[in-house]
């Protein structure tokens, strides 16, 4: 069985690559590459897999995960400039699917540590048009 | 490192369900209100869901640019503020339910996914069409 949970958090960015020229910077992430940064309200979907607990009829308690969502997650990334005070931004382009990936690096020892859930997936969507999914190595 | 990207598009056009191989009554008993001889219209959502890996500089997992230039001229350009029985080949032989409407998406697209996005490059795994909220059809190259 799979649960997920929502959570929101408001965040700015600038998608450009010091690897990449004037040019390819803007083919490559058109007007998300403005150098001044552009915000968004990111939704974050996480899923999480396991066979519900036979006496509390749960798979994970969800106040739990909202806690970890709220410690790992929003107090990190909620009103930032991701490309500053986030890592690994400092490094890497703050698309969309590396923020899928990251969220996904942060959550995924804390979902249960005795290993009778584990995380299925972390969906994030960055506008209504557009989201990113990642489910681990596959 | 593999992830999924889902990207939406809308376009409105017309329709109406009735298949020349059934009665009228068959038809109307089928298909209901959506047999109405003068056809009527919904707001399409067309996800378009595709598997990639995410490029090391870049950070993304498909050139979106190109994916919009795709849905616009494969799909959203041929299709919006049409009538899909009239103005789609497809449809003058087929029924345009959500179904063959997502499976035409799925086929216009495939036909030349690999020039435009490469044949190493991201796949497209899923389409889904909603039609409305309570009716959404999706066709997924897996299951």
């Amino acid at each position: 069985m799979i649960i997920s949970k929502k959570v929101e958090f408001s965040a700015s960015h600038v998608c450009r690559s010091t690897e990449l020229s004037e040019e390819e910077n803007i083919r490559t992430y058109g007007a998300a590459a403005n150098p001044l940064g552009h915000g968004h309200n990111y939704v974050v979907e996480v899923a999480v897999t396991g066979e519900p607990d036979p006496v509390t009829g749960m798979i994970l308690d969800l106040k739990r995960l909202k806690e970890i969502l709220e410690e790992k997650v929003l107090s990190v990334y909620d009103h930032r400039l991701l490309n500053l005070e986030v890592e690994p931004f400092d490094r890497i382009v703050p698309t969309v699917e590396n923020i899928a990936i990251d969220i996904w690096n942060r959550l995924e020892r804390q979902i249960d540590p005795t290993g009778r859930t584990r995380l299925y997936s972390v969906r994030v969507h960055e506008t209504n048009e557009l989201y990113v999914e990642y489910r681990g190595e596959e | 490192m593999t992830v999924r990207l889902a990207r939406r598009y809308e376009f409105s056009a017309s329709h109406r369900l009735h298949s020349p191989a059934l009665t009228d009554d068959e038809n109307r008993a089928l298909y209901g209100k959506c047999n109405n001889p003068h056809g009527h219209g919904h707001n399409y959502e067309v996800e378009l869901m595709v598997r990639g890996s995410v490029d090391a500089v870049t950070g993304r997992a498909i050139d979106l640019a190109a994916l919009d230039r795709l849905a616009e001229e494969q799909i959203l350009a041929p299709f919006r503020w049409r009538n899909l029985n009239e103005e789609v080949p497809a449809f003058r032989s087929e029924v345009p339910t959500t179904e063959n409407l997502a499976a035409e998406v799925d086929r216009r697209l495939r036909a030349i996914w690999n020039d435009r996005l490469g044949p190493l490059g991201p796949r497209l795994e899923r389409v889904s069409i909603q039609e409305t909220e309570r009716n959404i059809c999706q066709l997924s190259d897996y299951a």
